[in-house]
């Protein structure tokens, strides 16, 4: 277990301020922030790479805060994956290994061995120069995972790679976490944070101002920053059943999904964008569209005009543009529709 | 344009007309002058020993440079610098006041049976103490341009700072220096001043070279001349080749990572 005691930390006009965190054994945690929040400081604390000013760190009860980065177990993998340019595939992933005078034949077994998990045995012989950026990163994430380090960090892991790539790596960090690999994953995108997270920290000007599961987090932001990561309210929990043909979510208020066109698994999470997310005064006439009758719970001013909650079992959270409001007349109370295609529901696997 | 061709006339014209006023002649009979080439050998290998020896101190001090802060490192710099500044003659004598037989090195080498003055051995410091300066720069430089995160990542992995300084920090600074090593080697090889009040003998090629002409005059200078440019110009063109043939893989490198 990981734990992070009144943390401060200085770096020029930037503070990391009364940082405490405790992440668990077999843990995947999510500290979520944008750029320049001190994600990545944090993590740079943990590794060891700077030290904090005042506060101490433990590893399994252990004190690490003054340990050197080279005994302290907690392996990173950086944003720019800092690959070793002037060695090859190989070269790069055996390098722990070398570092601790393995014999060759252990070396080589298990460069092997850490490739083919990673799906970059074919070019262990390769130059660094030419690897794609995916690519780069499996080095990176096989030349730590080697090292059987107690802690992963990962730094913006998903940031470089394209949509297809996402999903592998995604799937490859979710069975890394489920072998019981602790992981610690800091990132700007509150969807690989759903995706992926036991457990989310949000991390903003140097603080740590929310924490909790994914649920908690995203149904109940504690302020406006964390409800301000777009679209992150509209977030269900569902039960995935087939009605006629058809597969269909269903909340815990019995608020009903239909999922066309989608393949979900068991235990899903929905997410609704909240621009595609239409409110009208009379029920649509597209049978095919989700519709959903509330309440105008909530109008508050947002950057894009005003933010419109609206209660139909469960809570929506839309954007509605300033001109839009006048003609749909919007007061708290009213009766109203809210309705969205099956294709802007974003189906996402839950833990 | 035009002023940039004249200085660059300014640099080969002497040169070529010191090439075109050498006879065939005079320069075979000066190549077969015993003299003339040891002292250029002398010339070549203290230089390059000397080079190679004060490496050894000079590239750790150069990643200290260029990687930690520590006190008075303006200083430092400045302190390391001074060998460029200084008449070399002046350099020559202070050196000379720590190697002679009173001075500090001098004891020490008196007590291992030799002398330093008159000797290789003076002659290479003599070279080392004017020319430090271009290693330690180029060294420092490279160091500095090595991303300092992939010594931390291979902290990360568990190497220890030796083996993080010789497989990750020496490697991808090696271009720069050898740059340096080579500068070195040649402002070495080249120094006048600061060795002839070390060592009028053994001669090396700058000091034969004054010798000849204060004794005989230009022409007889002029042969001696022309064969240690020649010579000394082939040595630094195979050291630049080998550094040259390192330099392209880098740079495909830092473009593809950084």
């Amino acid at each position: 277990m990981l734990r992070l005691i009144n943390i401060n930390r200085r770096l020029g006009d930037f503070v990391l301020s009364d940082i405490n965190l405790e992440v668990s054994d077999g843990q995947y945690y999510v500290l979520l922030g944008r750029s320049g929040s001190g994600k990545t400081q944090l993590l740079e604390l943990i590794a060891g790479l700077e030290h904090p000013d005042t506060g101490k760190i433990f590893l399994d009860d252990i004190e690490i805060t003054r340990q050197r980065i080279q005994d302290r177990k907690v392996g990173i993998v950086f944003q720019d994956f800092a690959v070793f340019p002037h060695m090859t595939v190989f070269g790069n992933i055996a390098y722990p290994l070398r570092a601790r005078k393995e014999d060759k034949k252990s070396i080589a077994d298990k460069v092997e061995k850490a490739a083919t998990a990673m799906n970059i045995r074919h070019i262990l012989e390769r130059s660094t120069e030419k690897l794609s950026g995916g690519e780069l990163q499996r080095v990176a994430l096989a030349r730590t995972l080697i090292t059987s380090p107690r802690l992963l960090l990962l730094d913006e892991p998903l940031s470089s790679l394209d949509t297809s790539l996402k999903d592998d790596l995604k799937r490859l960090l979710r069975n890394l976490n489920k072998e019981g690999q602790t992981i610690i994953h800091v990132t700007h995108d509150y969807g690989d944070a759903i995706s992926l997270a036991k457990r989310v920290g949000v991390i903003h000007n140097g603080k740590i101002i929310q924490e909790g599961s994914v649920n908690e987090v995203f149904n109940n932001p504690s302020n406006r920053f964390v409800a301000r990561y777009a679209g992150i309210r509209n977030f269900f929990k569902v039960d995935i059943s087939r009605e006629d043909g058809l597969f269909v979510g269903v909340t815990e208020h019995k608020v009903i999904f239909k999922l066309n066109g989608v393949t979900p698994a068991r235990n899903n999470l929905l997410l609704i964008k909240s621009d595609s997310i239409i409110i009208s005064n009379e029920m649509p006439a597209d049978i095919e569209l989700n519709a959903f009758k509330g309440k105008v719970t909530e109008i508050t001013p947002s950057e894009f005009g005003m933010e419109v909650i609206i209660d139909a079992g469960d809570l929506f959270y839309t954007n509605i543009l300033t001109s839009e409001m006048g003609k749909l007349r919007l007061i708290e109370g009213k009766e109203v529709w809210v309705s969205f295609p099956s294709k802007a529901i974003v189906v996402i696997n839950g833990n | 344009m035009i002023l940039s061709s004249l200085v660059l006339l300014f640099i080969i014209a002497p040169l070529a007309g010191m090439f075109i006023n050498t006879g065939a002649t005079q320069f075979l009979e000066t190549v077969k002058d015993k003299e003339v080439h040891q002292s250029v050998w002398l010339t070549l290998w203290v230089s390059f020993t000397a080079t190679f020896i004060f490496s050894v101190g000079a590239i750790p001090f150069a990643w200290l440079l260029a990687r930690k802060k520590f006190p008075a490192k303006n200083f430092v710099q400045g302190i390391i610098d001074l060998p460029i500044v200084l008449p070399h003659t002046a350099a020559g004598i202070a050196l000379l006041g720590f190697i002679s037989r009173d001075g500090f090195l001098g004891k020490l080498a008196s007590f291992a049976g030799f002398d330093l003055v008159n000797h290789p051995s003076g002659i290479a410091l003599a070279m080392a103490f004017v020319s430090l300066p271009f290693l330690i720069n180029a060294a420092r430089d490279g160091f500095a341009a090595v991303p300092e995160r992939l010594e931390k990542a291979a902290l990360n992995l568990g190497a220890g700072y030796t083996k993080v300084f010789f497989t990750i920090s020496l490697p991808l600074a090696w271009r720069s220096i050898t740059t340096g090593f080579v500068m070195m080697f040649a402002r070495g090889m080249s120094e006048f001043g600061a060795v002839v009040i070390i060592a009028y003998h053994p001669m090396i090629a700058p000091v034969l070279i004054y010798e000849r002409f204060s004794s005989y005059g230009l022409n007889y200078a002029r042969p001696a001349s022309v064969f240690f440019i020649l010579v000394a110009l082939l040595f630094l063109i195979a050291l630049r080749l080998l550094s040259f043939k390192r330099k392209v893989k880098y740079i495909n490198n830092d473009a593809e990572t950084y």
